[in-house]
């Protein structure tokens, strides 16, 4: 190909090379200097724990974070500025893939690929819609893809619009090859099998191959090791912001990869003997099981859940751990009746939901409540008043006579301020000018006030800062002290760990473990969503 | 410094809330000026309040959807065919007045009901679909009236409208003012009006919460129709007659009520105290431009201009 390159050999050797990247968020050392060299045609899998430093990685690639000074970044053998200028990417020859996939859903394949081209190819007047169909046709044959280009992208499975993204992706670079005589370029793959179903990942992995064929290497990031066992040559493993080892895919055990990624067991043991102790349990809690349970879940299907048996005793806080796509998110909405559930049976207290009908308004008058994840769109009107996002759900109480008494709802709404600790104690204030934290403070009074049996919980500390989360968890526990069943979703671990008396983790829609009491930690959880992809691997091939 | 610019900012708010009754008072003082024989006058004050009383309602109609949210653009036309068919029932088959009228209001009611069906339980955007009903309503008018005016309704109905007079003022005002106030009692002070506010501002917060949106939303609907029924009988009252595009026009003047209202009193949203400051500012404006001798033109630039600033406004304070 090119000629005009002095060290075209050595260019071939090396595709990308990160070398001594750090990064500090505040008082957390996202990335503390990671080196990371991606081979020429090879596929690197970058394995992590949420928050190990993988997406900030990513992110530098970007051009979306700076590093901190002193890193360097080379691509096919040349240096490359760091930080990186914003669309610089582009020219470089790396193109990414996000789990969202950035495609424009509502139109068709063929509209996706012309307009997602920055190319001088055709006249910036006119576009030849039929040169330009027949090209998409032979672009999608070249990557073995099957698809009419003339297709809405909506009406194409999960993993057809990730095949999509990705051969735009690819054009992309091979378009960047051609026109700077490049002679490597990257796709970085962020998380591209999350929501696609196992059985049809082997068309991803095709297209991989095929990518890798036509000249580029490939950096696929992915929790599913399963995944990463078929597909990737060597892998690098995040930990706290430090590489732990980059290793060929042949050399390292499953096992061992796990290992690396939540930590040995032996630094797990110091820590805890350091007097170092992560996990700091809220209570030693004492759940009486023996009566019938408060929830009862039998075979509950919807959205990515597959099947879920649960009953939780009175006052038991029962966790859900599980990748996103793994269906634990998906719970809360179905009990809730916010998501559509296809199949179950669900009682509380010993009275039947009626699961296939089931409407959040049924939900509040049966005993749940529900803290959905996104505060800002789900959990508070940010435009009203504090008092009234407060009382929405006991309004009631405060009509007499044929009048709501705002005065009452205002002194009500101002006495649980006060005792949820809502800071400004301003509940005339629009709850859309307070933080995070004490939003959610407000939402959480709000559940709470009708009493329910069942509180139903998504991710209810996120953007939470760390004081207002204690008291919220302290709230919760007290609640359930109280006889309140709880039902816990959330990714972070260590979270469910302080929080929790039980935790389920799910796997592709399938609970694959059950952790109890102390054999709760963030590293156990880790460690059981990690090994339950073979578990549900295993299930989803052998019907 | 934190308590001076939380003081800056509640200067800001209260300027906020009442730059709309200002600029009205400054228009009353201006027109005053300009007319001191012809406007500020008992007499006027009659007519200004009168003749527009019928528009007050149409956009105490146009509220409610707005306050659950929604949009209705076929209000003009549910109304209209209220009032044609009423005409039409009165002069044509013997119909009594008051059975008439009735029907005026139960047929925009009906009305409010189909659009409440195709936005709410069809799930479909309401700014187009109500266009599409709003033209069929007024399709409906023609066959009805067989494209004819309707004249000779009878009489008695303007003692219900112009005839009584509370001092200086229509009686039908008062039927407008009437249903403001009860618009304002439902939205400050029972729990309806609550949940209607969350609906409208938050529909997601408003579903999780248990509140059946669905049945507000349909409800606003009906009872945005209705009160457009109420409007026409109102019009008919004065006119003594029905064109078939008589009543329809009122719906530019009634929204830019809506949106002008929402700048006043509590700004950001659609509130009825600041509609019905928002129909006095434009029944003034318009008032005063007549007696001035401007023409019709001027009347509806007066309304298109007031639309787009009072919009364009309010995007403005709301985004800084």
């Amino acid at each position: 190909m090119s000629t005009d390159q002095p060290s075209s050999g050595q260019a071939t050797e090396t595709a990308l090379e990160l070398h001594d990247i750090s990064k500090q968020f505040g008082a957390t050392r996202a990335l503390d200097g990671v080196h990371l060299t991606v081979r020429y045609g090879e596929v690197h899998a970058l394995l992590g724990e949420n928050g190990s430093g993988k997406s900030t990685l990513i992110k530098i690639l970007a051009g979306v974070h700076e590093p901190e000074p002193g890193g360097s970044l080379t691509v096919a053998g040349r240096p490359a500025p760091l930080p990186m200028p914003a669309g610089a990417f582009h020219d470089l020859g790396l193109s990414f893939v996000h789990q969202d996939l950035g495609l424009a859903r509502p139109l068709t394949v063929l509209e996706n690929l012309v307009g997602g081209a920055a190319r001088g190819e055709h006249s910036r007047w006119r576009v030849d819609w039929r040169a330009e169909t027949v090209k998409a046709r032979r672009l999608l044959d070249s990557y073995g893809v099957k698809i009419d280009p003339r297709t809405i992208v909506n009406e194409l499975a999960p993993v057809g619009q990730a095949l999509v993204a990705i051969v735009r992706a690819a054009d992309e670079l091979r378009d960047c090859r051609e026109r700077t005589g490049a002679t490597s370029t990257v796709l970085v793959l962020d998380e591209p099998t999350v929501f696609l179903p196992e059985e049809e990942l082997e068309f991803l992995f095709d297209l991989v191959r095929e990518v890798v064929a036509s000249g580029s290497s490939v950096i696929f990031i992915s929790h599913d090791l399963a995944a990463v066992r078929t597909i990737a040559d060597r892998v690098t493993v995040l930990r706290d912001g430090k590489v732990v080892t980059t290793a060929t895919m042949a050399d390292v055990t499953d096992e061992q990869i796990v290992e690396f990624i939540v930590g040995p067991a032996k630094s797990r043991e110091l820590h805890e003997h350091g007097g170092h102790v992560r996990v700091n349990r809220m209570v030693d809690r004492m759940v009486d099981g023996s009566g019938p349970p408060q929830l009862a879940v039998a075979g509950l299907r919807g959205g990515r859940l597959r099947s879920l048996d649960l009953e939780v005793a009175r006052g038991e806080i029962v966790g859900i751990a599980g990748l996103l796509g793994s269906g634990a998110e998906d719970i809360p909405y179905l009990l809730f009746g916010a998501r559509r559930a296809e199949a179950g049976q669900v009682s509380i207290r010993g009275r039947p939901v009626p699961i296939a009908r089931h409407q959040p308004a049924a939900a509040v008058e049966l005993g749940f409540s529900f803290i959905p994840a996104d505060r800002n769109r789900d959990g508070i009107a940010r435009e009203i008043a504090v008092d009234h996002n407060m009382m929405l759900l006991v309004l009631q109480r405060f009509h007499k006579g044929g009048r709501l008494r705002n005065r009452s709802v205002r002194l009500a709404a101002g006495a649980r301020a006060e005792e949820f600790d809502v800071r400004p104690r301003r509940t005339d204030l629009p709850i859309g000018s307070l933080s995070g934290g004490n939003a959610q403070k407000v939402v959480l009074a709000k559940w709470l006030a009708t009493d329910p049996d069942v509180l139903l919980l998504h991710e209810p500390t996120q953007g939470v800062d760390i004081a207002a989360r204690a008291q919220i968890y302290r709230t919760i526990l007290a609640a359930a002290d109280e006889g309140m069943s709880v039902v816990w979703v959330a990714s972070d671990f260590e979270e469910l760990a302080r929080t929790c008396d039980r935790v389920l983790v799910l796997n592709n829609g399938w609970q694959t473990a059950e952790l109890l009491g102390t054999d709760i930690t963030p590293e156990t959880i880790t460690a059981s969503v990690f090994a339950g992809q073979h578990a549900s691997a295993a299930r989803t091939t052998s019907p | 410094m934190s308590t001076t610019t939380a003081r800056q900012s509640l200067l800001v708010r209260r300027g906020e809330q009442l730059a709309l009754p200002f600029a009205w008072i400054a228009m009353i003082v201006f027109f005053s000026i300009k007319a001191p024989d012809r406007f500020p006058t008992t007499n006027n004050l009659g007519s200004l309040l009168g003749t527009q009383s019928a528009l007050f309602i149409v956009a105490l109609a146009a509220l409610l959807p707005a306050m659950a949210g929604d949009l209705d653009l076929s209000l003009g036309f549910a109304g209209a065919l209220g009032a044609m068919c009423m005409a039409v029932l009165n002069t044509q088959h013997d119909w009594g007045i008051v059975p008439s009228a009735l029907a005026a209001v139960t047929i925009g009611a009906a009305c409010g009901f189909l659009n409440g069906f195709v936005v709410v339980k069809l799930k479909t955007e309401p700014f187009i679909m109500t266009l599409g009903t709003g033209a069929l309503f007024n399709g409906l008018l023609l066959l009805v009236a067989d494209s004819n005016t309707i004249t000779g309704v009878a009489r008695s109905l303007s003692k219900w409208t112009y005839g009584t007079r509370v001092w200086v003022i229509p009686i039908q005002f008062f039927y407008a003012l009437a249903i403001m106030l009860v618009i304002y009692w439902v939205a400050e002070h029972t729990p309806l009006g609550v949940r209607l506010l969350f609906v409208g501002k938050s529909r997601d917060v408003a579903r999780l919460s248990g509140i059946n949106s669905d049945r507000i939303r349909w409800g606003s609907f009906v009872a945005a129709g209705a009160l457009a029924g109420v409007a026409a009988v109102v019009f008919v009252g004065n006119s003594g007659s029905m064109a078939p595009t008589a009543f329809s026009p009122f719906l530019l003047p009634a929204y830019a009520a809506v949106f002008l209202g929402a700048t006043t009193i509590h700004p950001g949203r659609f509130n009825p105290i600041g509609t019905m400051i928002a129909v006095l500012f434009l029944a003034t404006g318009i008032q005063g431009l007549r007696i001035l001798g401007a023409d019709d033109f001027a009347q509806f630039m007066f309304y298109g201009i007031t639309l787009v600033v009072a919009v364009a406004g309010s995007r403005y304070l709301r985004g800084r």
